[in-house]
């Protein structure tokens, strides 16, 4: 009964963290999201060179720590813009995001039959009006199960945030547990926070699948 | 799928005006370093418009002082249940800002992001228990210390080794938190000099964590401050073995930004004041400190 109360007393300090972790994840997600579909369409689509730009971006930065990119943003270019301890992690985490993101969509754009532009083409359209009514629908339709596994990551990458000072969930239960020396009720309340958050991400993503799924 | 076609355009918007948000940094960035190449020993905090003034100016002009803290460190710094920032050196952190006369704001942070963060002007100061070591003097400036410093080996409730002195610990297990004072004295004393192996020290993020392994036996000594000892061995069933100044170097200052002599002389007269007229005993006491 005791170990109950202290968990609710825990969760109660550490829901405060709650929102900056789900503001984070959002944050990071959809700058992923940015980065990743136009770097994706660079790779598969663009001339020679963006070729070659969209790939260094994609290589380098899944060679860099997360952290490393965090502690970049934050200590070094946020010494010309100003950039608060929030905007600086989420936009790190989005950066790096984004490069994990674009070898989803590029795996996604590659896997549309070549067919489909050719036709595309041969009705009188664009490349890039090929792109956005053709390819892309059915490029986004394929991305969406690996992009969800990227959402949960992103969620759990978000405690790195931390190193430049953001309370998100897994700090403040840090805290809690350097005050009352029970790592045990902290980390559990952290966990059930994040799985709670987990399955919501996966309810949202399924209900998505189902959404734009083919219909036979 | 039309609307993903629609999604798809405003996406494409979306990051156009961020591509065109984003090259204006890019190109301010050199253009910033350009003009502060020549002073850019302080001057690089973006909010103090007072820099030439010097860092008290600035703060003075802000009307607050902004201090980190790595708030997992009782009975120094810790966070209360509803949030507070509570402790030895949050009670006299707010006693200095008073005599100031400029607002107290208070950040969290890794103790291993704090010099970091003082020496890139996100914070004015750091009050984190930590001492003024001769490498941490090379990175930021430290008032005087506001308090001596003792250090405690802490060993398992039920172990039998005796340390009458600190090199008593050779060759035993050891652990302490990383980037302290006291990790420093065991590189310095016991593994460059051959007492104690290499993979014999371990390092730990948090003087808590380290406990949890000295109660399970996965190492035989931690070494680390003397006060947040005595609690800490109290309610996890750890004895202290010993107490010293041997391995302590010297006594917790506060650190602030390197080359602000100004601050510096402001604050290391209010921290004398603050011990002549017996503020900080008032403040040790209220917080079960020795």
């Amino acid at each position: 009964m005791e170990f109950i109360q202290d968990l609710i007393t825990t969760l109660n300090f550490i829901l405060q963290g709650l929102w900056v972790t789900i503001g984070v994840t959002i944050v990071a997600l959809t700058v992923g999201l940015l980065f990743g579909v136009v770097t994706a369409m660079l790779r598969v689509y663009g001339n020679a060179f963006f070729k070659r730009l969209a790939a260094v971006y994609s290589v380098i930065v899944r060679a860099v720590p997360v952290i490393v990119i965090i502690f970049i943003l934050y200590f070094v270019i946020a010494r010309f813009v100003n950039l608060s301890p929030f905007w600086a992690g989420s936009l790190a985490l989005g950066f790096a995001s984004g490069a994990y993101q674009t070898e989803i969509f590029r795996g996604a754009f590659q896997s549309v039959p070549p067919g489909q532009m050719v036709a595309a083409r041969a009705i009188g359209m664009s490349r890039l009006q090929a792109i956005q009514s053709i390819i892309f629908p059915q490029a986004v339709r394929l991305a969406l199960p690996g992009w969800g596994n990227e959402a949960t990551l992103v969620l759990k990458d978000s405690t790195l945030v931390f190193v430049v000072g953001v309370p998100e969930i897994l700090r403040r239960a840090q805290q809690v547990s350097a005050r009352t020396l029970e790592p045990f009720v902290a980390y559990a309340a952290a966990l059930l926070l994040y799985l709670a958050l987990t399955l919501l991400t996966t309810q949202i993503l399924q209900w998505l699948e189902r959404r734009y799924r083919l219909q036979m | 799928m039309k609307k993903l076609g629609l999604l798809f355009s405003a996406l494409m918007i979306v990051l156009l005006t961020l591509s065109a948000c984003t090259a204006v940094p890019q190109t301010a960035a050199p253009a910033a370093g350009g003009e502060s190449a020549g002073g850019q020993t302080t001057g690089s905090e973006a909010a103090a418009p007072a820099a030439e003034g010097g860092k008290l100016a600035a703060i003075k002009a802000a009307g607050k002082i902004v201090v980190g803290t790595s708030a997992d460190y009782a009975p120094y710094e810790s966070i209360d249940e509803n949030g507070n920032f509570v402790g030895f050196d949050m009670d006299l952190i707010r006693a200095v800002g008073e005599k100031l006369g400029v607002e107290v704001e208070i950040v969290d942070m890794p103790f291993d992001s704090l010099i970091a963060a003082v020496q890139q002007g996100k914070i004015d100061a750091v009050i984190a228990a930590m001492q003024a070591t001769a490498e941490r003097d090379q990175q930021v400036d430290f008032t005087i210390p506001y308090r001596m410093t003792k250090d405690a080996f802490v060993a398992a409730g039920n172990s039998s080794l005796v340390i009458e002195k600190p090199e008593d610990a050779a060759g035993k297990r050891i652990g302490a938190q990383t980037g302290t004072v006291q990790e420093g004295w065991i590189q310095k004393n016991l593994v460059e000099t051959g007492l104690t192996p290499a993979d014999q020290v371990f390092s730990y993020e948090r003087a808590d964590q380290a406990a949890l392994d000295v109660a399970s036996g996965r190492i035989d000594l931690l070494l680390m401050d003397a006060e947040p000892s005595i609690a800490l061995a109290d309610e996890t069933g750890l004895k202290i073995l010993l107490i010293t100044e041997l391995t302590a170097e010297g006594g917790k200052s506060i650190a602030i930004p390197d080359g602000a002599a100004d601050l510096k002389a402001e604050l290391d007269r209010i921290i004398q004041e603050l011990i002549d007229d017996g503020t900080v005993l008032k403040i040790q006491e209220a917080n079960g400190l020795p």
